[in-house]
């Protein structure tokens, strides 16, 4: 056994560590572009990832095709896909086990949401300490993220939980993100389409004149400069959960200060449709929600504002009721259906709701032209939750959807079934390959899904 | 199902010690015989406990699934209970609440279990209040975003809540004031940044002297624009609407030329709001434009400023083709400010700006007497020299890139409010080197954790003026009674209160329209207002704190009271109703607003509002159904009400363990519908409130139950101490602070169970007092 003292400094040394290990895909961002572009002077399309979430596991039934290959039905869940049918890839069989009690004891919402872009174990705790991993996109985003004005996208539609317990002894912070920036930071998300537009294509006042824009620039740079001096004596004078506190601090001002410079070399685009409004906020009905923030995200892709991003479509365990569905139960209530069909098929039109949504995201992907290729087909999507069922709160076979192909990658128009207990990771391995991001392993993963692009 | 997988299943649900019997041998193995070998004061944990836990425990508490996730293989082999207070403490509710062992499992006596958990009790809570006692230590807070917006409130006088646009902040042990959970990603820095410039540009005005408003030819209307001019070329005008800020003797400046034809000179009349006040004639020519100017008063408000072509003349025949057309031509209109008037500044400018540089006063020396007042507030402490003098390094750097002043200073204040000292309530450990050292926290730091407890914001003069003076915790008591009066409080009530009650929940929650159609948005805000008035009037008249249980009056206004059934009561206004007998409100659980929040958007959910009983009034965490239990074969169709279905649900022994303590608790409320409404029925069958705790008392209807609660004394109050202790500190409570618990409690019994008594005791306690330099363990 690791003698007490032994254990603190190691975790002590990985936890400062963090700060460096977190900059230093920053510092290559603060050079300029040129440098990093010049050697490679055949410029490759941008290819793009993003993850949609969707809460409470799926009546699996109808769900997954009864069919493997190219072949493959379509079951009631995955019908609206039929118009790109040939555009997504069904992976069945893939399984986060980490998601799992493992000596946890209850609390597999709080660790869907967790582990779905993680692959790790969430560390069980109300506040103090909490941890996960750092997740796919993060990964992503830190070593390509510098490409594009920003380096990733976080998008959802329920703001965090406000009160209570969110699962089981599971901070909420664990629930309502699924980004995270270190392990110990979850990367908050933007619910309100106003203001993801303004941080897409810059704020109302368009017509701040580049030489004041400048400016503002140097100045912001400057205070930056400052309250980083600020931090780091700050530093010298506090515990280590502090330092911690402080070193997610740095990180992000480091990011800023990164993303002002980046910001120089591109200046903000308006939109690339121009009859796209500036949203004025939150709309009422939840669909108008959901359909905007698809539409910023396309729009931000297509404008290559950036390449990495993700969305929770709702937060893991919500409860939210679907009156527009004749669903006035709450979506997690009914998910504890156990075995009740009229439970169950409501749950059934909750999924397709989210599955028709998706439909109108890739769709409009598809519509959108880049260089004679549609965007989509440049880009993947993956879709789905890190519970199967939402009954079992099984963490196997879980519902996912691969759509687009990143540049014919990869074969699409068909159903996959892995072997069971394949880790999620392994394909998120894969997928940080493919947008040549690649690290050795990545959270359980046990090996690659190099299948996929067979 | 094999009986090992009943077995497992059984004990997935058991807390602390359970005897998962697979032969009826075992269950007589874990009887303890009366006398025998019954713990009494000699026990030790070697010859006592050990054999307890290990003939009742430890199969189902051990290995790769562990039951609950709790290990007795490993806490056995400690040799102590000191290393896991926390899992001996859950052992002790769990024995003492008679939900262990289960009712299936060993039937250990009921004096024996209490006597056990007696000794492991006092074993893990007596050795620590003996010692020098550990006050804990706060994680660095981040303000969350009621408290950024409160205190740019009162820091700046700019109350435009510019944290409405910020992300969520995440919620730890119930609350969103969590040090360790307010983390502090990109996104939000960028906000920060946002907000400082959107602040201090609100705040200051960069430029102070009165500028005038020149308007360019694009910027104007009428005629026709050519290149930088607008030309007319018959009568007509061009003009611009012109937003006067305050009434005042004006320049109107107009750049104009024409082309003359006809003899007569081309006539530009000047108009304010169509009314002409002066004619010009524009002699001047398009290679050589003048400027016409007239001075003149204007009121405040928007102004139509307008210049018109008057006497328009074209012979397209006269065969001079230099006579030919007469036109005039606008290139701006500019308005100046009044003469001798400055600028109209905001208050905050003229707050801030107290020092301007001048002939004997340099930049350096006035930015440092503003920004030295500025961080005063703005860190809650005295600023050090090095940081003015980093700071106004900033002004002067504006100064020499051709700023004005103002700029400088505006450029300083952004930078205070996006540094760490200003975002984080920052407590620096003078000594983090070592290990165990205790402190007493400093004035300043007092002041500001009274002040954020209390009112969610920075500290005000007095406090500050008072932690200068270092006097602060010398009249500790009159400042908290003082604090409490004032308006501010009011954030307590809801931040607090909203947040333990889960009121904010109420915004998300969205019952079925078609069963309860009365239920919109004035009877939610209604709900929430009942609540926090209620709460409030707990707090300012320092009532006691069992009538958040309990009590003979509560505030409605007239669509709430119609909604309780109850007249007598018109108009929207809220005012305090005494309740009459027998009334089945009073207290907190019978209001609609908690009532609302703890059911489903269809029904009510018993075991919602049990356990909200359990878990926010009588501190105890029952765990959440494991999942396989919901998967296990039903006997045949539930039929019935709500509440005859559960019942058979509960036959189901492993729903059963927990379920008959938090359902019982739910069933006395079921006279509520899911919006809080009395009902006597529900659909045909007629409402049966009564229930059964596990220890065998037994109630009907909400009033007995809140008549259980009351006897339960000891229990409500030291949850609500817990509960708001962890909201005070802004950190969850570890074992150790258990000692400071047991403080509060007493405090609070011994000076008549007041609210106010509650809250003094907590900013008396240790935790609230000191801290520790850093955590044992760390070097």
């Amino acid at each position: 056994m690791t003698p007490v003292g032994l254990k603190t400094i190691s975790r002590r040394t990985v936890l400062r560590g963090l700060g460096t290990a977190m900059a230093l895909p920053l510092l290559d961002a603060m050079l300029p572009s040129l440098a990093l572009a010049a050697p490679a002077a055949k410029k490759a399309l941008p290819k793009r990832m993003a993850f949609l979430f969707v809460p409470n596991g799926i009546h699996m039934q109808d769900w997954t095709p009864k069919n493997e290959g190219k072949d493959f039905d379509l079951p009631p869940t995955l019908e609206p896909l039929a118009d790109v049918k040939d555009e997504i890839v069904v992976l069945s069989g893939l399984a986060h086990d980490k998601a799992r009690a493992n000596g946890d004891g209850p609390g597999d919402h709080a660790r869907s949401a967790a582990t779905f872009l993680t692959g790790c174990q969430a560390r069980k705790t109300h506040g103090a300490d909490i941890k996960v991993g750092i997740s796919v996109d993060q990964i992503a985003a830190s070593k390509i993220g510098h490409e594009t004005a920003l380096p990733s996208l976080e998008l959802g539609i329920d703001r965090g939980a406000n009160a209570g317990n969110c699962d089981s002894g599971y901070s909420c912070a664990y629930s309502a993100n699924i980004s995270w920036k270190s392990p110990s930071t979850p990367n908050a998300k933007e619910v309100d389409p106003r203001l993801v537009f303004e941080r897409l294509f810059g704020g109302g006042s368009g017509d701040e004149r580049d030489q004041a824009k400048k400016k503002r620039n140097e100045y912001r740079k400057s205070i930056l400069d400052l309250v980083m001096e600020d931090a780091k004596r700050l530093q010298a004078k506090v515990g280590t959960a502090d330092q911690r506190k402080l070193d997610e601090y740095l990180t992000s001002v480091r990011e800023i200060e990164a993303r002002i410079q980046n910001a120089e070399r591109r200046p903000a685009a308006p939109p690339a449709d121009p009859d796209f409004k500036k949203p004025g906020g939150v709309p009422r009905e939840l669909t108008d929600h959901v359909r905007l923030m698809y539409d910023l995200l396309a729009l931000a892709f297509q404008g290559d504002v950036t390449r990495i991003a993700t969305f929770m479509c709702a937060n893991e365990g919500s409860n939210k009721s679907y009156p527009s569905l004749e669903v006035p139960e709450g979506h997690h209530d009914l998910s504890h259906h156990g075995g009740d069909k009229a439970k169950q098929a409501k749950i059934a039109k909750i999924n397709r709701y989210y599955v028709e949504q998706l439909a109108y995201f890739l769709k409009k992907m598809r519509s959108i032209e880049e260089e004679g290729q549609p965007l989509l087909d440049r880009s993947m999507v993956l879709y789905g939750g890190a519970i199967g069922d939402g009954n079992a709160h099984n963490h196997d076979n879980l519902p996912l959807v691969l759509a687009g192909s990143a540049g014919g990658t990869y074969a699409t128009g068909r159903h996959v079934r892995w072997s069971r207990e394949t880790p999620v990771a392994n394909l998120f391995l894969t997928m940080l390959d493919i947008m040549q991001a690649p690290v050795n392993s990545f959270g359980d993963s046990n090996g690659d899904l190099a299948e996929l692009t067979r | 199902m094999t009986r090992r997988r009943l077995a497992f299943a059984l004990c997935l649900l058991l807390i602390a010690a359970a005897l998962c019997a697979q032969q009826p041998a075992a269950k007589n193995r874990g009887e303890m015989p009366e006398g025998n070998q019954a713990p009494g004061p000699g026990m030790s944990f070697a010859r006592d406990v050990v054999p307890f836990i290990k003939a009742n425990c430890v199969e189902c508490h051990s290995g790769e699934e562990a039951s609950a996730g709790i290990h007795f293989d490993k806490h056995l082999g400690d040799g102590s209970l000191a290393k896991d207070r926390k899992t001996w403490a859950r052992a002790v509710r769990m024995l003492r609440a008679g939900l262990m062992p289960p009712e299936d499992g060993p039937k250990v006596q009921r004096a024996t279990a209490e006597r056990l958990a007696a000794w492991i009790d006092r074993e893990i809570s007596t050795v620590d209040c003996t010692g020098p006692r550990d006050p804990g230590r706060v994680t660095i807070r981040r303000l969350n975003r009621v408290e950024y917006n409160n205190t740019i409130r009162d820091l700046l006088g700019v109350d435009f809540k510019p944290a409405d646009d910020f992300p969520a902040d995440d919620v730890g042990y119930g609350f969103d004031n969590i040090g360790d959970v307010l983390s502090l990603p990109p996104l939000l820095m960028e906000r920060y940044l946002d907000a400082a410039e959107k602040i201090a540009e609100t705040a200051i005005v960069a430029d102070p002297k009165p500028a005038g408003q020149r308007f360019e030819a694009d910027r104007l209307r009428g005629g026709n624009q050519q290149g930088g001019w607008r030309g007319l070329y018959s009568s007509g005008e061009v003009y611009r609407s012109v937003e006067v800020p305050q009434g005042g003797s004006f320049a109107v400046r107009v750049r104009a030329f024409a082309e003359q034809a006809g003899g007569e000179i081309a006539q530009m009349e000047l108009r304010v709001d169509d009314k002409a006040v002066a004619t010009f004639d524009v002699r001047a020519v398009e290679n050589k434009p003048d400027v016409y100017e007239k001075t003149l008063d204007l009121e405040a408000g928007r102004r139509k400023i307008a210049v018109a072509f008057i006497n328009d003349y074209y012979r397209p025949d006269d065969p001079n083709p230099g006579n030919r057309d007469r036109n005039l031509y606008i290139g701006s209109i500019e308005v100046s400010a009044p003469a001798g008037a400055k600028a109209d500044l905001p208050e905050t400018h003229t707050r801030l700006i107290t020092a301007t540089p001048g002939k004997d006063r340099s930049t350096a020396a006035c930015a440092t007497v503003i920004l030295r007042e500025f961080c005063r507030k703005a860190y809650r402490r005295p600023p050090t020299n090095e940081e003015i003098d980093r700071l106004v390094k900033l002004v002067l750097m504006a100064e020499k890139n051709g700023e004005t002043f103002e700029r400088g200073v505006q450029l300083a204040v952004q930078a205070v409010l996006v540094s760490p000292h200003f975002l984080f309530r920052v407590e620096a450990d003078p000594g983090p080197k070592d290990p165990g050292g205790v402190r007493t926290i400093s004035e300043h730091e007092l002041a500001t954790r009274l002040s954020y407890f209390l009112w969610s914001t920075m500290p005000d003069d007095e406090l500050r003026r008072e932690a200068d003076a270092g006097r602060l915790r010398k009249n500790l008591r009159a400042h908290v009674e003082r604090m409490i009066k004032d308006d501010k409080a009011q954030a307590f009530v809801e931040n607090f209160a909203g947040q333990w009650l889960q009121l904010r929940n109420l915004d998300s929650f969205n019952p079925n329209r078609r069963q309860f159609q009365r239920f919109g948005s004035i009877l939610k805000a209604a709900m929430r207002r009942e609540t926090f008035l209620f709460f409030g009037n707990v707090l300012s008249e320092n009532r006691s704190i069992f009538e958040l249980i309990d009590s003979d009056y509560t505030f409605l206004n007239d669509a709430l009271a119609r909604h309780y059934g109850m007249d007598g009561v018109t108009g929207p206004e809220f005012r305090r109703v005494e309740l009459p007998e027998g009334s089945p409100r009073g207290g907190v659980i019978t209001q609609a607003s908690v009532l609302a929040v703890t059911s489903n958007p269809t029904r009510t959910s018993p075991v919602k509002r049990g356990r909200f009983i359990l878990e926010q009034f009588l501190g105890i965490e029952p765990p959440p159904p494991p999942p396989q239990v919901e998967q296990l074969k039903e006997d045949g169709p539930l039929t019935g009400t709500l509440r005859q279905r559960m019942e058979q649900h509960r036959r189901n022994p492993n729903c059963a363990v927990c379920h008959k303590q938090m359902d019982p608790l739910g069933f006395g409320l079921e006279n509520f519908d899911a919006v809080g409404a009395w009902r006597d029925k529900e659909g045909d069958e007629p409402i049966d409130a009564s229930g059964e705790l596990p220890d065998g008392r037994k109630f009907n209807g909400p009033s007995e139950l809140k008549q259980i609660l009351l006897g339960d004394k000891a229990d409500f109050r030291r949850c609500l101490a817990e509960k708001m202790l962890t909201y005070a500190l802004g950190r969850g409570l570890e074992y150790y602070d258990r000692c400071a618990v047991d403080d509060i409690v007493r405090a609070v019994e011994q000076d008549g169970e007041g609210m106010q008594a509650l809250v003094h005791a907590i900013v008396a306690s240790d935790p609230f007092q000191k801290r520790r330099g850093k955590l044992l363990g760390e070097n």
